[in-house]
């Protein structure tokens, strides 16, 4: 353990030494001022994951940081003034659309903006008295333009959340109770006979919860790509964005789920609900018309 | 048919599409109702920090991070939002599905294979360097042969005692340089042709003290002229005839009698540095070359006054034929010269007197007499172009045996 905990130490310093030769302007940092902030995000994103993950994982890792706006960042958070002024210079842009994209209006933006720059030099100080600059957490695994977006957009999120809960939960509770309603009210409508539609709604119910287990029991990415398309309304093109993936790929994978779900629905009612194969069967397809209709 | 088979394909399309369908409504709806996410108001939750979200959004997070912060990405949406916000303005790239392209084809192949970097690397810089490399060959192989050429007309000179020079120097004025030992020594009649030979022989190889010598000599740049001006013009060889010059001969016709071996010899001179001038055409020097030693052996062995007057008596149009009939005459000449006779266009001419008179010509014969660029001449021409070649080609009086008539031309 000592042994291969003093290997991984090497592995990083040496990474860190890459990184410097690496970096079009290492701003002077030393080999001993980056490894920290590299041990860091390997504890992050390897370690955690898996402890006993290979030192080559660990090296190719530290190879494909950003080089450039790690060695920026920590110069920064050390008082570096050149490097605050290019930090600024080169990102006052970013942070600005940034800002504008979160905010309602260009008020809101530009106040939006300066507490990012705030928070970024650390004018907030911690309980010991240090700076509490957000720039200590840039790893530099990702761009530092997509980190600072990220820092801005959690920052309107969380205010405007913050803002809004109570509001909003009101809200969403009367919508739903309306929405739920028309819902039943639409599934009723279609059906004439009132004990059939009784029935008819029973299923519905179980259908519906049998969905919603089905959903749960899916792969993570998988059901990630249901939320984003069905619950956040993305298009498949967003949504394969989100997952790294082309929009036809997100189609194909989409399709695939649905069987799946379907599959997965039907185990459900037969194994616990005791439906029969014909039973489910004929429930989608009502199920679906009703759907079908109250849609159009 | 083809109306069933629409039907057929949509409806299969259709129960397809519906069997997806029916969960796909079904979930819309499960979508309409407010998701109650398991992290909302739960303030201990660990939600991704800006630094996961911008590295899940440029997809760079590795593989079981991500399944880490994908599994909380499907249930929180305080962070979904936030990563659709990222990933929408991060401009991610995503990667393209590797489609299976269709097996291309041999041609294909062997074509793409011509355009690889390894080809383009190697091939094509060898392929140049080959091409340069056969250039350089060509180049070197055309100057051997004018080198060879050239020693072989140092060769014939020597042979026969006559000097030359392989500096391509401009026409005059080295003409005029090299001229002058041979003039020098041209004034004094007393000296032998061998003499005279040798002494621009020597100096050949050193062309400044040749121009030093010149500079040196005394005589006029006048008489200079006046003599290597002739011995251009008497010469049958490839000199470029100077239209002047026969009116020059005219001027001085008694002058040239007592000079006429050695000019002789400067006459084979001249023509060879102009020749050296015109390096390229090797084949003509050759024929020059034979050309100018007949020529020489000619005057040396006729009566010397007789045969010049004949060739200086040349009329000024006839001065400015063209070099490639100037050739031909000497390839002819060549060929068939026994010092008599020559051969134009397939006829035997011998000389008799200032006549060439043709071997087919009998006394006999009805003969019509002409005047070159008279009417009458001219219009014998235009309908036999023949006669005009080999009227052109022979000086003096001419007598053709044309069609079973003949002519005699002045």
């Amino acid at each position: 353990m000592e042994s291969s905990s003093r290997q991984i130490q090497k592995v990083l310093n040496d990474g860190a030494q890459r990184l410097l030769v690496r970096a079009s302007d290492s701003r002077s940092l030393a080999r001993e001022q980056l490894a920290p902030r590299i041990s860091a995000a390997v504890d992050k994103y390897l370690l955690r994951d898996d402890p006993q993950i290979s030192e080559a994982e660990i090296a190719k890792f530290i190879d494909e940081l950003q080089a450039d706006d790690l060695c920026l960042i920590i110069a920064c958070e050390r008082g570096d003034e050149n490097a605050w002024n290019d930090l600024v210079e080169r990102f006052t842009a970013t942070v600005r659309s940034a800002a504008r994209s979160a905010s309602s209006n260009e008020d809101a933006a530009e106040d939006l903006a300066q507490s990012i720059w705030a928070e970024l030099y650390g004018l907030r100080t911690r309980k010991d008295g240090t700076p509490a600059s957000k720039l200590a957490y840039y790893s530099g695994r990702g761009s530092l333009a997509g980190w600072l977006r990220a820092v801005v957009g959690q920052l309107a999120v969380d205010t405007f959340r913050k803002q809004s809960r109570l509001v909003q939960t009101e809200e969403d509770t009367d919508l739903d109770r309306l929405a739920h309603d028309a819902s039943v009210g639409e599934v009723f409508a279609g059906i004439p006979n009132p004990e059939e539609s009784m029935s008819n709604r029973f299923a519905q119910a179980d259908m519906q919860q049998a969905l919603n287990k089905a959903v749960q029991e899916l792969a993570a990415e998988d059901r990630l790509l249901v939320k984003l398309y069905y619950f956040d309304d993305l298009r498949l093109r967003e949504a394969g964005a989100v997952l790294g993936v082309h929009e036809a790929t997100a189609s194909r994978r989409l399709t695939r789920i649905q069987t799946d779900l379907r599959k997965r629905v039907t185990k459900i009612l037969i194994d616990e609900r005791g439906w029969t194969q014909t039973e489910t069967e004929k429930s989608f397809a009502e199920v679906a018309q009703h759907l079908d209709i109250a849609q159009i | 048919m083809s109306a069933r088979y629409g039907w057929e394909i949509r409806s299969n399309k259709g129960m397809k599409q519906e069997t997806n369908n029916e969960v796909d409504l079904l979930l819309r709806r499960l979508g309409r109702r407010p998701e109650t996410s398991i992290f909302d108001g739960n303030g201990d939750v660990e939600h991704l920090d800006a630094d996961e979200l911008s590295a899940y959004a440029e997809n760079v997070v590795p593989a079981a991070a991500r399944a880490r912060y994908t599994e909380h990405l499907a249930e929180c949406t305080r962070c979904r939002e936030l990563i659709v916000q990222l990933s929408s303005s991060a401009g991610v790239v995503p990667f393209v599905e590797t489609v299976k392209p269709l097996a291309p084809s041999a041609l294909r192949k062997f074509l793409a294979s011509l355009f690889t970097p390894m080809v383009l690397r190697y091939a094509v810089p060898a392929l140049g360097l080959i091409l340069v490399a056969a250039i350089g060959l060509f180049v070197l192989r055309q100057k051997k042969n004018e080198d060879a050429s050239i020693a072989q007309n140092v060769e014939t000179q020597k042979s026969t005692s006559i000097t030359t020079t392989n500096s391509p120097q401009p026409e005059a004025q080295p003409s005029t340089a090299f001229d002058s030992p041979a003039e020098n020594s041209a004034g004094k009649p007393g000296q032998s042709s061998v003499a005279l030979a040798n002494q621009p022989a020597a100096a050949a190889p050193n062309a400044p003290t040749i121009a030093g010598d010149t500079a040196d000599a005394s005589r006029g740049a006048a008489a200079k002229k006046e003599e290597a001006q002739p011995v251009v013009t008497e010469a049958p060889a490839p000199a470029p005839p100077k239209p002047a010059t026969t009116s020059d001969e005219s001027k001085r016709p008694a002058e040239a009698e007592a000079r006429r071996e050695t000019s002789q010899e400067r006459l084979a001179n001249e023509p060879r540095v102009q020749n050296t001038v015109d390096v390229a055409k090797a084949e003509d020097r050759k024929a020059a070359e034979v050309e100018i030693a007949k020529a020489r052996s000619d005057a040396e062995a006729a009566s010397k006054a007789q045969t010049f007057s004949g060739i200086a008596s040349v009329k000024p149009g006839a001065a400015s034929r063209s070099r490639a009939q100037r050739d031909d005459d000497a390839v002819e000449k060549d060929k068939n010269d026994d010092g008599e006779t020559r051969t134009v266009a397939g006829r035997k001419f011998r000389k008799q007197g200032d006549s060439w008179i043709d071997t087919a010509y009998s006394s006999v014969r009805v003969t019509t007499n002409l005047t070159r660029g008279s009417e009458q001449y001219r219009a014998l021409i235009a309908d036999e172009p023949g006669i005009k070649t080999i009227a052109d080609q022979l000086n003096g009086e001419v007598v053709v045996v044309w069609k079973g008539r003949a002519y005699r031309i002045r």
